[in-house]
């Protein structure tokens, strides 16, 4: 029976691989089909979904059944998680009835490992196929272990919309495939069953949602690396949506607990440090020539990114200007007052650099309650001023109004200079479906990009601190919804409409973020790019975030013309 | 909502959570002291930068080799923001520092990819440096615009003449990353000696390209060493030049058996062995070098002593007649990177202020010569092991290598000093000339820059 098993099997391998050969020879594959999977190899096509949701549910109750020990439930998951016996992913269906006709008979999964000389032979056969079909697909061989599920993302983006998993033809029997490495394929699947179980709550179809989401944990226990924790937190999320858990919303009560997220993520990734470098450097070519200088930080946080530029300031040529730093912050739950913290250690670094230096604290739990006033100098002598908006514009676009109000404020100072960094994504559509698509694709490429960090600590923290934007983006609706990213030409068509026009960084921020990446991020995934002016960083071909600078539209260079309280030329 | 604003009054709040990373600390000039240096005006900001600058390299240089990434580029950033390469001579001092550290830091890095050497290429020189290699007259024309060398060639050129006085013959070992071009002014005073021109034997030692500062020459040495043959004809002194590869990473080995051949077949009394170590000598592997390959595997299980005594002390065994030392006087032999930047900071500011008002900015000279100098800079930062040559020591621990293998300092005369001080009345007021017992030092604003020192053997051996 065993030995007839695998038998079986690879005969089947061996006449579907010339199947694949002849799909690959063929440029006119249906369109339908998914490219990556039909290098692959696999047929997949996606249709009624309803009915691979249907089948899991039984397979399901079947396991319920039948393997009421802890054992058998064990022996399930080995068997499904195997290194040594996959099946055909392209046949959905048919690999669910598979199970449960293994399910009736309790030998099935008592089956021994292949022998060691046949899996290895046909193990290299379908390593040629894969060489021949990523031929023009680099990336797949020279990227991380994460490479498969990053690709098999990467291409899920041109699934149509209607996302359905269906057998290509119900009645094929069922192939299952040796292979050494499964990875690929059951990473595949995982994406699938993530967005079909994404489909199902976009359809609100929960039902199928919890039956998928079962399946998701044994495929998700089945990877390593990237794709297993990035698949983790979107099942999360997922799950939180479909069992109606959503995250806690309250803010102020975790503020403290953020920010040391985001400083273990400041500390294993370039991304933060290329805001701030990316950031100052638009700033004080803006201070260039000024005596008095006024920065404006949205979101003050632990103020990480003010030493250096104070350090700039102190020792620009032509003498440091007198700096006035205004942070606004959160309230914190104790009632601590964790800006104050913030700007008494550096007043203290501003006294060691001889710099005549200002903090003001601002307390507001959204910069949405920021009113104009607040942000004027109280000074009377003319001084520059900057607005630093570091991953907090988006945020305002879940309150109604609340950009408009806020871009409103800035023009009203009409600053020398707005930097904004923002998520290089699409976060913000309204289709679910669409937005889960490109979060799980967004996400996916930036947990590939912290697998080379080191620290695993540091790591961690980082996945944690994605983790609640994953979740944010995913399992909250409405103002709960923060995580609200959106891409350079929206920001720039908001900007447009808001009476700014954008500032050119130089080719020097880009140079020096060019080297500053090469020489400390360690190997060459990382990629800076210049878009209209703009800065981005991203993970090989992918941007992931983006610096832009902004003025007030026909401004002059030294005086604050702009009236206050202008309404805003075009909504 | 609520609102304040920070002052003085407050005191210190409850300490920020531990992993808030603390900006390095500096030690500024305390307001007291600036406030009770007030007249000094702009020159004492200008010194107060040089000093945090020096500060930010070395937190910087410490950074990078505890592999601190974060505190890196956070320096990095800064240090590209306050020292323009074109700004004045602290910000190029610092921008050259900035441009070593950069190298020592993709050195380091666990890739070497693409994107860095493009970046290398940017930061290293913004645009394609004029021809590195130059013809002779140019490079004599290079080498004269500052009293660098020429200091050094008018001291050893005294010493030689001096020692050569009574020898038919003269034969001078030239040990000079300067090509020879101390050579012309040698010819024409022994041409102008009373009694006659001595025949003049010239031995060089033809070092890898790798172990001297650029501009380099742009012809084999044999060819320089013919046109000078011709000049001294010219003169009417008869001069053979011949060139022994040799190297000085190895303790010039080859050179000395040479010379040790050489000395086999010559009358002692009739030839006078003079040894011109002009700014080389440096270059030998120090007691921090890591003892060479071949050294390891075959002659010596057991190093006593360094490539650099080893050397003098074979020059000692040659017994020559004299043996000139001029070399440039700082000590770059620390073995920590931030001890060594923090001392060639202090002593490389010299060149870089000494040609502000001398080359103009962004002239073809001036970028030669800063290059010359940013050569220095970044082997002696960027550089370890066996690339790193530029191992300078101070005069007194060349006196005291000196002494220790057997010579005594002969000390230079009026005359000599005369002749360097003449020398430097050409060029700009800045330089000046210290003249102690043993010793000719030229100074830059008062601070010691280049030493010359002339050795015989000393009579109880």
């Amino acid at each position: 029976m065993k030995r007839e098993h695998i038998n079986r099997g690879t005969a089947r391998h061996d006449s579907m691989g010339y199947g694949k050969m002849a799909a690959l020879k063929d440029p006119e594959m249906d369109a339908g089909m998914d490219e990556l999977l039909a290098v692959l190899g696999y047929k997949l096509r996606y249709s009624d979904m309803e009915d691979v949701a249907q089948k899991l549910e039984q397979l399901d109750r079947a396991m319920g059944i039948s393997s009421s020990t802890e054992q058998e439930d064990h022996a399930l998951i080995s068997h499904l998680a195997s290194d040594a016996v996959h099946y055909n992913p392209s046949d959905l269906s048919g690999w669910v009835e598979n199970m449960m006709s293994e399910m009736n008979n309790p030998n099935a999964f008592d089956l021994p490992p292949p022998a060691v000389d046949l899996s290895a032979l046909i193990h290299c056969g379908s390593e040629q196929e894969i060489e021949r079909g990523t031929r023009d697909r680099k990336r797949m061989r020279t990227s991380s272990s994460s490479s498969s599920f990053y690709t098999a993302c990467r291409e899920d983006q041109l699934i149509p919309p209607s996302i359905g998993l269906t057998a290509a033809s119900a009645a094929a029997p069922v192939f299952p495939i040796v292979m050494l490495d499964d990875s690929q394929e059951a990473g595949i699947c995982l994406v699938h069953a993530l967005l079909a179980c994404a489909e199902a709550v976009q359809q609100e179809n929960y039902k199928s949602a919890d039956a998928i989401m079962k399946q998701i944990s044994v495929l998700t226990s089945s990877q390593r690396g990237a794709i297993q924790k990035v698949a983790g937190y979107f099942a999360e999320a997922l799950s939180r949506r479909i069992y109606r858990f959503p995250p806690n919303q309250d803010c102020s009560l975790d503020s403290a607990f953020s920010d040391i997220l985001q400083m273990h993520f400041y500390e294993s990734c370039p991304y933060l440090k290329f805001a701030h470098f990316t950031a100052n450097q638009a700033i004080l070519e803006a201070f260039t020539g000024f005596r008095r200088v006024h920065v404006i930080d949205f979101a003050m946080k632990q103020g990480m990114q003010w030493p250096a530029l104070m350090q700039a300031l102190a020792l620009r040529p032509g003498g440091p200007p007198s700096f006035r730093l205004t942070g606004i912050g959160p309230s914190q739950p104790d009632n601590s007052d964790a800006l104050r913290q913030v700007g008494w250690k550096l007043s203290q670094l501003a006294e060691t650099l001889n710099i005549d230096f200002e903090f003001r604290g601002l307390v507001a739990n959204s910069i949405a309650d920021i009113e104009p006033y607040m942000l004027e100098s109280g000074s009377a002598e003319p001084e520059a001023a900057a607005i630093n908006a570091v991953f907090e514009l988006h945020n305002l676009l879940a309150i109604p109004g609340g950009i408009e109000k806020i871009l409103g404020a800035v023009r009203s100072i009409n600053p020398r200079i707005l930097t904004v960094v923002e998520q290089e994504a699409d976060h913000n559509d309204g289709k679910f479906l669409e937005r889960f698509n490109k979060a799980l694709h967004y996400y996916s490429t930036l947990f590939d990009s912290l697998e080379g960090c080191d620290g695993a600590a540091e790591q961690v923290m980082t996945e944690v601190f994605l983790g609640r934007q994953i979740c944010n983006v995913v399992a909250c609706e409405g103002a709960a919804r923060t995580e609200r990213h959106e891409t350079l030409p929206q920001w720039g068509a908001r900007m447009d409409r808001a009476g700014f026009q954008p500032v050119h960084l130089g080719s020097n921020a880009f140079k020096q973020a060019s080297m500053l990446l090469a020489l400390f991020a360690g190997g060459d995934g990382y990629r800076v790019e210049e878009r209209d002016g703009c800065l981005t960083l991203g993970w090989h071909s992918c941007p992931l975030i983006a610096t832009s600078a902004w003025r007030v539209a026909g401004a002059s260079a030294s005086s604050g013309e702009s009236a206050a309280g202008t309404a805003s030329p075009s909504q | 909502m609520m609102q304040f604003t920070e002052s003085a009054a407050h005191g210190p709040p409850p300490p920020l959570h531990p992993t808030l990373r603390a900006w390095p600390d500096f030690p500024y000039n305390s307001s007291s002291s600036s406030s009770s240096n007030k007249s000094a005006g702009g020159q004492l900001s200008s010194l107060t930068n040089a000093a945090c600058m020096e500060q930010l390299l070395a937190h910087c240089a410490h950074a990078i080799d505890t592999h601190d990434a974060t505190l890196a580029q956070q320096l990095l950033w800064v240090l590209h923001n306050i020292a323009p390469p074109d700004g004045d001579s602290n910000q190029r001092l610092t921008a050259a520092f900035l441009r070593a550290l950069v190298l020592r830091a993709s050195r380091s890095s666990s890739s070497p990819c693409a994107a860095l050497a493009a970046a290398l290429s940017d930061v290293n020189h913004d645009s394609p440096l004029t021809p590195l290699s130059l013809s002779p007259v140019s490079l004599a024309a290079f080498i004269d615009l500052t009293p660098w060398h020429r200091f050094g060639f008018s001291a050893a050129n005294a010493a030689i003449t001096d020692a050569a006085d009574s020898f038919p013959v003269l034969h001078l070992v030239d040990l000079s990353t300067t090509y020879s071009m101390q050579l012309p002014t040698l010819i024409e005073s022994l041409a102008a000696r009373p009694e006659g021109a001595p025949f003049l034997r010239v031995t060089v030692a033809s070092p890898p390209e790798s172990t001297s500062p650029p501009p380099t020459l742009d012809m084999p040495l044999e060819q320089l060493g013919a046109r000078l043959v011709n000049f001294a004809r010219s003169r009417n002194v008869s001069m053979e030049f011949r060139v022994v590869p040799s190297t000085p990473a190895d303790g010039f080995e080859s050179l000395l058996e040479h010379l040790r051949l050489h000395q086999l077949v010559t009358d002692p009394a009739a030839e006078a062995l003079v040894i011109n170590c002009h700014m080389m000598l440096h270059c030998t592997p120090d007691e921090s070098a890591p003892p060479p390959e071949t050294a390891q595997q075959t002659a010596a299980p057991i190093m006593l002593s360094s490539l650099r005594t080893m050397f003098l002390k074979a020059l000692r065994a040659l017994e020559p007649t004299v043996v000139v030392v001029v070399d440039e006087d700082a000590d770059f032999t620390a073995g920590d990177v931030v001890g060594r930047l923090r001392a060639a900071f202090n002593y490389m500011w010299i060149p870089f202020d000494a040609v502000e008002n001398l080359l103009p900015r962004g002239g073809e000279q001036r970028r030669r010569y800063e290059a010359s100098v940013c050569w220095k800079i970044e082997n002696s930062i960027a550089q370890e092991g066996a690339q790193r040559v530029e191992r300078l020591e101070t005069r007194s621990r060349w006196t005291q290598r000196m002494r220790g293998v057997g010579f005594r300092a002969v000390g230079f005369g009026e005359e000599a000093a005369g002749e360097v001080k003449s020398m430097l009345d050409e060029h700009s007021a800045g330089w000046g000339l210290k003249k102690d017992e043993e010793e000719l030092i030229l100074t830059w604003k008062g601070h010691d820059a280049v030493f010359a020192s002339a050795w015989m053997p000393s009579s109880l051996r």
